[in-house]
């Protein structure tokens, strides 16, 4: 096998590796920003650069193909500095004002109400202490007053229900482009690059609503908090949240779900990276789809109807209604008079009792449940 | 032209000769200032002031940049916004040193050569100026404001006579955006579709990813948007721009004479094309077969010229049908020759003139058979040559039922100027190449071909072309039997027919106008393509017809044509030589190129159905990621 030195280690590699999979392999650490598993990478955040010996340029780990005998820093001074340059060019760029504390009283008023006046700004950013631009500029130092902002004129789209895309927090990284159109495949947000002279707009990831599903895959992958949800904005911190992993009950497919769970209540749901069988993808049912559970709607005791309406009962008179009528209607018509279908918001386990109920205390098999797609 | 008072560039003074033979009398030799791009900075005129040249510069690498990668996105924008400040009298002491960090931040991290190329030239103009800069800075100094131009400009770009921004329509396909590459094609190229498919690519020699691993299949990615536009599948209409009243008149309506009017016509100028043929093409169309190159595509090429609004009419023989002094006197103000070179070369070869049945032309013999005909019957039969032209003898004579095909050549495959991909084909449709050979007469019987008698060579010494100069062997004449000849050895012009007034014309019948222009001495007659080089690559014949378009409307609204200095800075870039071969890369090329699929030998003998196909949409997909976007900009001041 061919072999090549990260840090003045010598370590083994395959032909067709990219650097950053032979590090990674390695336990050889490379930050990355754009980077987006199952999706091509495309060196364009520039934050996984590395050192290559005889090269006077720095490459980018992510999409390098690792060579015979590379000599390869991964934390030199020369690589921190690149890095830093442009983690600082990025926060300068954006309505970044989570290290707002970091610049001096000079100018923190005058950027903090600038930024604070923008719609949706009103509060924390929403990916504040679950951001990756953030963990970047703490890991490398950035320091706000270093900086000259130059953020103006990004433009905004709320007007879907569900997702907000604040673009002035957006940092071009193009995650959101590759999660929809290579992850989702949904095409709906095309690649917008080509020469500033022709793109006096900007270069920002807009969705063509002709496509979108409203999946949400693109405010996962988001690494900073330009793409964030309408129903979870300021709800909770994220050292607040706890997440419970479940199985999504919509449909046979089984996807794995994060819930970020604050005070016993969903806050936002989101897919399992790494875990059979979504692979952290979600459809809009699995990730939107979870206001009934606390909705002041949902029954709270048994009805019975009687002529013209509804009327409340206690459990036992309600379920020795039911289960006299399902006993006198198999006795007379035999067991596959009655059908059960079982409802998808409802827990898994009480999906399972129901099939129970059907087949082995009715005896038939005539029981389905909505998310036999 | 002297030598710049500054100059960091490494090939300056080759770029200093260039200037010198391309500036003619209409382009002023104090029309060059400065120059500013990737290899260094010159400057001629003092009076130049560095930092507006170095501002100018930079606001147009960022209105180059792609929004791609964060370093070049981010750190063009901040460094105009500094160069601002210091124009604008309020830059700082630190500002220098910002800049010189910011353009080797960007150069070292940068994704494409936008933002790879532009320390050296920054660089070098900050320490050859760093005085002036501090005085600019401290004393707030009015900035002298001055006007530039500048070309993009890369590898592929420059290899191309035609300039096509290749990695412009590439990025867009890559993209899924087919209309606006389409755009960018039919910007340098009328038609897309055969240069798609017979283009002899250049640009594929040039291009950087084959020093990495292989070329780009820049060809087979344009014929996937021509095809496209084929079938309806995008849209690309361009309507023209304007309404002028000149009349403008074209004759042939080969490559270069569509190409011309294509682009007067986008331009608004009503065009004629008077055509000797029964149909569109000329060369392309005739010369061709369509196994190649199917008919359909050329008429789909020339439908869109129509719909444009020139009118082409066929079958008028330019020199007896009408006199160019009666195109005159009906109202066309300009004429614009594209006769190309249909005549064969003479192989001076005893017997070539007897006039023996079944000895043609390879010209005339492609031709026949582009006419649905057979030109000649037999079982044997005998080309001579080893071009393109060659090529497609051979290989139409084994369509056309030939069973034993043979291929005379003097020199040996490597010598070969033929595509080396119509070689490889040629040989796997069972065509007998015959190397080292050379006819000395024809033999015939009833005045009807029986054989061709030939000598052996050896290479010799090289000749002025650098491939070695086949020498005959003594004694080794040799007879082949053979039923039809077909020598294909060359074309020559013949503008004489066209336009018989011998001072605009060479002794080889070409006609001569300026190499920039394209305007004869004749100051309303212009020309190109093969009738003024003499037989040469279609994308050349296009390139000539687009530039002389621009020139004809200049002549039409000026009154006279000046080259502008966008066209001395490209053919400097030409000098400079975009392309570095010995440039190495420091990490392997893993990647492999796209290629077209190509129908299997036993089946494409059979007939003349097309035998490369098109790219898929994925694949074209898969192809144009592999593009290193070798993007540079060239900046003079005006």
């Amino acid at each position: 096998m061919p072999e090549l030195e990260i840090n003045n280690r010598v370590v083994s590699f395959k032909k067709g590796q990219t650097i950053l999979e032979v590090a990674e392999k390695n336990g050889i650490n490379i930050p990355t920003l754009c980077y987006l598993a199952g999706a091509a990478p495309t060196g364009r955040c520039r934050i996984c650069l590395v050192q290559v010996e005889g090269s006077d340029r720095l490459l980018t780990a992510c999409d390098t193909p690792a060579g015979e005998g590379m000599k390869i820093l991964t934390d030199s001074p020369t690589v921190r500095n690149a890095r830093k340059t442009n983690i600082e060019m990025l926060i300068a760029s954006g309505a970044h004002n989570c290290l707002i504390m970091d610049q001096s009283s000079k100018n923190w008023t005058e950027n903090q109400s600038k930024i604070m006046g923008q719609p949706w700004h009103n509060i924390m950013c929403p990916s504040y202490g679950d951001c990756r631009l953030q963990d970047l500029a703490i890991e490398y130092g950035v320091r706000a007053d270093d900086l000259e902002l130059n953020y103006e004129g990004h433009p905004l789209d709320d007007a879907t229900p569900m997702i907000v895309r604040d673009f002035s927090r957006c940092i071009g990284c193009g995650r959101c482009i590759q999660a929809c159109n290579e992850i989702q495949v949904n095409r709906a947000i095309p690649e917008p690059y080509g020469p500033r002279k022709d793109h006096s707009q900007g270069w920002y990831p807009l969705v063509d609503y002709d496509y979108c599903t409203h999946c949400g895959q693109c405010v996962q992958v988001c690494p900073t908090g330009a793409l964030f949800e309408k129903k979870a904005f300021g709800k909770a911190a994220a050292n607040e949240i706890k997440k419970v992993r479940t199985t999504c009950p919509y449909c046979g497919v089984g996807c794995q779900l994060w819930l970020h769970v604050k005070d016993n209540k969903i806050i936002r749901v989101s897919g399992v990276e790494n875990a059979e069988p979504n692979h952290g993808r979600l459809c809009v049912k699995g990730r939107f789809g979870y206001d009934f559970i606390h909705s002041g709607e949902r029954l709270t005791s048994p009805l019975i109807r009687e002529k013209d309406g509804f009327r409340e009962a206690s459990w036992d008179e309600a379920l020795d209604l039911v289960a006299n009528r399902f006993k006198d209607i198999i006795k007379k018509h035999g067991p596959d008079a009655v059908a059960g279908v079982s409802c998808a918001r409802s827990i898994n386990e009480d999906s399972y009792q129901m099939q129970k109920l059907f087949r082995s205390v009715f005896g038939t098999n005539n029981i389905d449940h909505c998310a036999r797609t | 032209m002297e030598l710049p008072f500054l100059n960091t560039w490494e090939k300056g003074d080759s770029i200093v000769n260039t200037a010198n033979s391309v500036i003619s009398g209409q382009l002023s030799k104090k029309s060059l200032k400065s120059l500013m791009g990737w290899g260094g900075v010159m400057i001629w005129d003092r009076n130049i002031d560095p930092v507006d040249m170095l501002y100018a510069y930079l606001m147009r690498v960022a209105s180059e940049s792609c929004g791609e990668c964060t370093p070049c996105r981010l750190g063009t924008v901040r460094l105009c916004m500094v160069m601002e400040r210091i124009v604008g009298g309020k830059g700082r002491k630190s500002d220098l040193k910002l800049i010189k960090n910011l353009v080797s931040h960007i150069s070292a991290t940068g994704k494409c050569d936008i933002g790879r190329t532009i320390s050296k030239p920054v660089l070098d103009i900050l320490d050859a100026y760093e005085e002036t800069f501090i005085e600019v800075i401290e004393k707030k100094r009015q900035v002298k404001k001055g006007e530039y131009a500048h070309v993009i400009t890369a590898p592929c770009i420059n290899a191309c006579p035609s300039h096509l921004d290749i990695p412009g329509y590439i990025e867009n396909i890559r993209m899924g955006n087919w209309e606006k590459a389409m755009e960018i094609v039919r910007k340098d190229c009328p038609m897309p579709g055969t240069i798609g498919r017979v283009c002899v690519r250049p640009c594929e020699s040039a291009c950087r990813r084959g020093l990495l691993d292989e070329p780009i299949s820049i060809r087979a990615l344009k014929r996937f948007l021509a095809d496209c536009e084929m079938n309806g599948v995008i849209k690309t209409e361009s309507p023209p721009q304007g309404v002028q009243k000149q009349k403008v008149a074209v004759i042939g309506a080969g490559p270069a004479g569509i190409s011309c009017a294509y682009y007067l016509a986008r331009r608004g100028y009503p065009c004629t094309i008077f055509e000797a043929q029964e149909g569109p093409g000329g060369m392309a169309a005739y010369g061709i077969p369509s196994y190649r190159l199917p008919r359909n595509v050329i008429a789909h090429e020339v439908n869109v010229l129509e719909k444009l609004g020139v009118e082409i009419r066929y079958g008028v023989n330019v020199g007896k049908d009408i006199t160019m002094e009666e195109i005159a006197s009906r109202g066309y103000e300009s004429v614009f020759v594209g006769v190309g070179a249909p005549d064969s070369s003479k192989m001076r070869c005893e017997g070539e003139d007897a006039g023996y049945r079944c000895f043609l032309t390879g010209v005339h013999f492609l031709s026949e058979s582009a006419r649905g005909r057979k030109p000649a019957e037999g079982k044997k039969l005998v080309v001579i040559g080893g071009g393109n032209v060659a090529m497609d003898c051979v290989r139409t004579a084994r369509r056309l039922g030939f069973e034993d095909v043979n291929l005379l050549y003097r020199r040996t495959e490597a010598e070969m100027p033929a595509d080396p991909q119509e070689i490889r084909e040629a040989k796997e449709e069972g065509i007998k190449f015959h190397h080292l050979v050379a006819p000395v007469e024809i033999l015939a019987e009833n005045d009807t071909v029986a054989g061709i008698k030939c000598l052996r060579m050896e290479l010799g010494e090289p000749d002025s072309s650098g491939r070695r100069r086949p020498v005959p062997v003594e004694g080794s004449e040799f007879v082949i039997e053979c039923d039809v000849i077909i020598p294909a050895i060359g074309q020559v012009c013949v503008v004489d027919c066209v336009l018989p007034e011998e001072d605009v014309l060479t002794s080889w019948k070409t006609l001569i106008v300026d190499q920039t222009t394209f305007q004869s001495d004749r100051q309303q007659i212009f020309g190109g393509g093969d009738c003024v080089t003499g037989p040469q690559t279609l994308i050349g014949a296009l390139a000539a017809g687009k530039n002389a378009a621009r020139f004809i409307s200049q002549y039409l609204q000026q009154g006279g044509c000046k080259p502008e200095l966008s066209d001395l800075i490209l053919s400097l870039a030409s000098a400079e030589g975009v392309y570095d071969p010995g440039e190495s890369f420091p990490y392997p090329g893993i990647t492999e190129r796209e290629e077209p699929s190509v129908l299997e030998p036993e089946i494409r003998v059979n007939g003349f159905d097309e035998v490369e196909s098109c790219l898929t949409p994925s694949r074209a997909r898969v192809e144009s990621d592999r593009c290193l976007r070798c993007y540079r900009l060239l900046m003079s001041a005006i």
